[in-house]
């Protein structure tokens, strides 16, 4: 990291620093970066999942960090996966063929390209930044240099946020990522006692339904947390037409 | 002809080299620092003038601890030094300056070490410190079979070789703290999905809602005397009988549900 850039993000988190702590970073990396929209989302929570976004720059990126959430497809998996940075800067044919329903999804948001970039440090991973444009179109060699310092910045400031916390328990900034998905987690616990799957088990079968009916995963987990949808053992769920979703 | 035989052919502008790229090698890959030490004792014996080689580093506590030796012989000496206290290790461990002793059979400051290194054949003997800026980790010791001094061209060389195996030290001491705050992290991450889990769990078994769920989940744990995470991944990972927290139920007043907090986005 050179003094240059240093100096430009410290600037970007003193000028956030009204807002909440972890919507600091999204906000920061768009000021930053220059970039049209920041999704940053931690992983883990067993089975090597997400544990979700932490915070978003705006709602038609959170659509679309929601999507990869329940999926598990995009580029922020392929980065945490690769571990390394992912760059789509066009979402045509090609990028379509790799993640259909985010590309569907980034179309239809508006969104022209994505970049994703791992956040580690010293070896340890616990999430991704996820870079959005409106338009498509490489990122420039600054602003690509300025995201590998950005990953730098924000892995510590998590991995700080969790050092204060108490021993066991998760940071309470941290812990508004999993009550926000605390529905879906909920709903694979009663997946996994109805059909008698491990719990993992369970949140496939749930996204597995909420992909094929075409509807949000936090939608359905909602349904069935409130005993409105059960999902039935021992057969393909056979969902309604798509058209009557939302 | 064998590879001993081969590095002894190369002249020692090229072992060097060698010797640089192959420490400056470990620090890419994955590395196990007492090898990287143990390659810093054996190049330094063949580099330099030195007949014996021996690293001491500092442990969390700031206790020297022998790392790496040339031969067993010169383990102990570095045992020795650290038990009684008193040898150029830990003068240079302590002042950060590089200790040259080239006749230990007149006066030294270390009268006990003195006589047992020359009893083992080392009349002359060189530290340097292992440090990174300010930080000293620990020293290189090196020890000679005759009473001369070992040169200054030596001593810088010395000196380089300690300073590439600091940077690898450092290295590795990053790459473990990282990996224990990322466990840390994913542990609590994990630990609070659980909970959630299992207040599901809870909930469809005893067909119950959540907060009464969590009721029994808190209850469970209190009067059990575990705590309220490892009880939910047990449950999740079905170590614990789902039913034997069922039958938790019946508490009074049902303790505050945990705040579910709205997200914050922007």
């Amino acid at each position: 990291m050179n003094a240059d850039q240093s100096l430009r993000i410290a600037v970007a988190f003193a000028r956030e620093a009204a807002k909440s702590p972890e919507a600091r970073l999204c906000s920061a990396c768009v000021d930053v970066l220059d970039v049209t929209g920041a999704g940053i989302t931690i992983m883990g929570g067993g089975g090597g999942g997400h544990a979700g976004p932490i915070c978003v720059s705006n709602p038609r990126m959170a659509a679309l960090e929601d999507l990869q959430y329940a999926i598990g497809e995009g580029p922020c998996q392929d980065a945490f996966k690769s571990n390394m940075f992912v760059h789509a800067p066009r979402l045509d044919v090609a990028a379509a063929t790799l993640w259909p329903s985010f590309v569907d999804l980034a179309h239809s948001t508006g969104v022209g390209a994505v970049f994703a970039y791992p956040l580690s440090a010293n070896g340890a991973k616990i999430g991704v930044l996820t870079l959005y444009q409106d338009d498509a179109g490489e990122l420039s060699a600054t602003q690509h240099e300025d995201s590998i310092a950005m990953v730098e910045v924000l892995t510590e400031t998590v991995l700080s946020l969790q050092d204060a916390a108490p021993v066991g328990t998760l940071a309470a900034d941290l812990d508004d990522v999993v009550a926000y998905r605390a529905e879906i987690h909920q709903a694979s616990g009663m997946v996994s006692v109805q059909l008698q799957l491990p719990v993992a088990e369970a949140l496939l079968r749930i996204r597995a339904y909420a992909f094929a009916d075409g509807r949000p995963l936090g939608v359905v987990a909602r349904e069935i947390v409130t005993r409105r949808l059960r999902l039935a053992d021992d057969r393909v769920d056979l969902p309604r037409d798509p058209k009557e979703g939302e | 002809m064998s590879d001993d035989a081969n590095q002894r052919s190369l002249n020692r502008n090229a072992l060097t080299a060698v010797t640089f790229v192959e420490i400056v090698d470990t620090l890419v890959d994955d590395f196990d620092v007492i090898d990287v030490l143990t390659v810093l004792t054996s190049r330094s014996v063949e580099l330099l003038e030195a007949a014996a080689a021996g690293i001491l580093l500092a442990d969390t506590a700031g206790h020297l601890r022998v790392m790496a030796a040339s031969t067993e012989q010169i383990e102990l000496l570095e045992l020795f030094q650290i038990q009684n206290d008193q040898g150029p290790c830990l003068d240079c461990f302590n002042t950060g300056a590089v200790i040259v002793h080239a006749d230990l059979e007149t006066a030294s400051p270390w009268p006990q070490f003195a006589a047992e290194c020359v009893k083992a054949g080392f009349p002359s003997v060189c530290a340097v410190p292992l440090r990174l800026r300010d930080v000293i980790l620990g020293c290189l010791n090196l020890f000679m079979s005759t009473p001369v001094s070992l040169s200054a061209a030596d001593v810088a060389l010395a000196q380089a070789l300690a300073d590439v195996a600091s940077i690898a030290i450092i290295q590795d001491q990053a790459t473990r703290e990282a990996a224990i705050r990322e466990g840390q992290l994913q542990h609590a991450l994990n630990s609070r999905i659980a909970i959630e889990q299992a207040k599901g769990m809870l909930a469809e078994r005893g067909r119950v809602d959540m907060d009464t769920a969590f009721s029994i989940l808190r209850r469970f744990a209190r009067n059990n005397n575990r705590g309220l995470t490892e009880v939910a991944g047990a449950l999740v990972a079905g170590t614990l009988n789902i039913d034997s927290l069922a039958r938790e139920r019946r508490p009074p007043p049902p303790p505050p549900a945990p705040p579910s907090a709205p997200r914050r986005d922007l």
